[in-house]
């Protein structure tokens, strides 16, 4: 029970400090600070949890956490926050797919032709945000009118491509 | 103290099965599609997860409020590893930034805004994505015009509409 209260307990309050901080101010590089409350509350809470252990709570109400209590309730945590981290990435940005449901939907029985998809989509929309999203993320660096990849961006794609590879995907994708 | 080290281990060793069965059935049998292996690694990983947690169980003395309890934490780390693999073989495919990364890997001297849009435009992603939209039966090819069929997506699409106007203030990054 202690892994599942403390790494809940955990989780919400750092989602509570990203909460109050984006109203206070929404950050230019999101993601960056989200990741930095996460990492940062989970070592202040679990320094806390210890403290509580050893100085608060009396022996033989609570058995004390030992190291590997410590480790799995950052792996729940960890986990949680990955799961945050992802779903928050696709919140940022508008997924092109979704647009495209909603688009449909909106049109009702009347249906949606491509032509119209294509007219409302156009690449200002989907595509060029995206290029400088990886010259802001330092994925990429624009060089002139040249955008090259840079070493932080090179591994990523490498990672992929290494994926991709094992799975035997062929198709260009995107 | 070992039981505690093996309650990190399982939801670990599920999640890496979770993934090896994906990869392995999916190079063996491709034309199944991914999504029907992605799910086929996540049922193989949860039962020996159950399987894994039901031995320790019988083997260690705790209690069964112990036991419900770890077995909770446990499945819910091993779905929320789930969950990232899913996104993380769906960036793969799908993901407009690293479709943009792997074009810009593959160029030897950098590309112009021009260059990129001659490779990869929203003409392209459109088509890409209609096509998933209509092969997964999410939507309905008719009379040359486009109709809403499975409701899964536009579920999904709502779900993450109210949590970007929740926590991000707006319903488009565009807003």
């Amino acid at each position: 029970m202690k892994i599942l209260l403390c790494g809940s307990a955990t989780f919400c309050l750092a989602f509570l400090i990203h909460l109050i901080v984006w109203k206070i101010q929404m950050p230019r590089r999101q993601t960056r600070v989200l990741k930095q409350i996460f990492v940062y509350n989970l070592l202040v809470c679990l320094f806390i949890i210890w403290c509580l252990f050893k100085f608060t709570i009396k022996p033989g109400i609570f058995e004390p956490l030992n190291f590997f209590e410590y480790i799995h309730i950052s792996l729940f945590y960890l986990s949680l926050t990955l799961v945050y981290i992802v779903t928050y990435s696709g919140m940022e940005v508008d997924s092109p797919s979704l647009v495209m449901t909603m688009k449909i939907a909106a049109a009702g029985t009347e249906g949606l032709s491509k032509e119209e998809f294509d007219e409302s989509l156009p690449d200002d929309i989907l595509v060029k945000p995206r290029v400088r999203d990886l010259v802001r993320d330092e994925m990429a660096t624009l060089d002139g009118e040249k955008h090259r990849i840079t070493t932080k961006g090179v591994i990523l794609a490498r990672l992929f491509i290494f994926y991709r590879r094992l799975l035997g995907i062929t198709l260009k994708g995107g | 103290m070992f039981f505690c080290l093996l309650q990190i281990l399982i939801p670990i060793v599920c999640f890496t099965a979770n993934v090896l069965f994906q990869v392995v059935s999916y190079r063996v049998m491709p034309k199944i599609g991914l999504l029907k292996t992605e799910f086929s690694g996540f049922v193989f990983g949860i039962f020996g997860l159950i399987i894994m947690e039901t031995i320790t169980f019988l083997i260690f003395p705790i209690s069964k409020i112990s036991f419900f309890s770890v077995l909770i934490s446990n499945l819910i780390i091993y779905l929320s590893l789930s969950y990232c693999y899913f996104h993380f073989v769906n960036l793969a495919v799908t993901a407009r930034r690293i479709r943009l990364l792997r074009d810009l890997h593959d160029s030897k001297d950098g590309m112009t805004m021009d260059e990129i849009l001659l490779q990869y435009n929203s003409r392209d992603m459109v088509e890409n994505r209609i096509e998933r939209l209509v092969n997964s039966g999410q939507v309905i090819y008719k009379n040359k015009r486009y109709y809403i069929g499975r409701s899964a997506m536009l579920w999904s699409a709502k779900i993450i509409l109210i949590m970007k106007q929740l926590i991000l203030g707006k319903k488009s990054e565009f807003d």
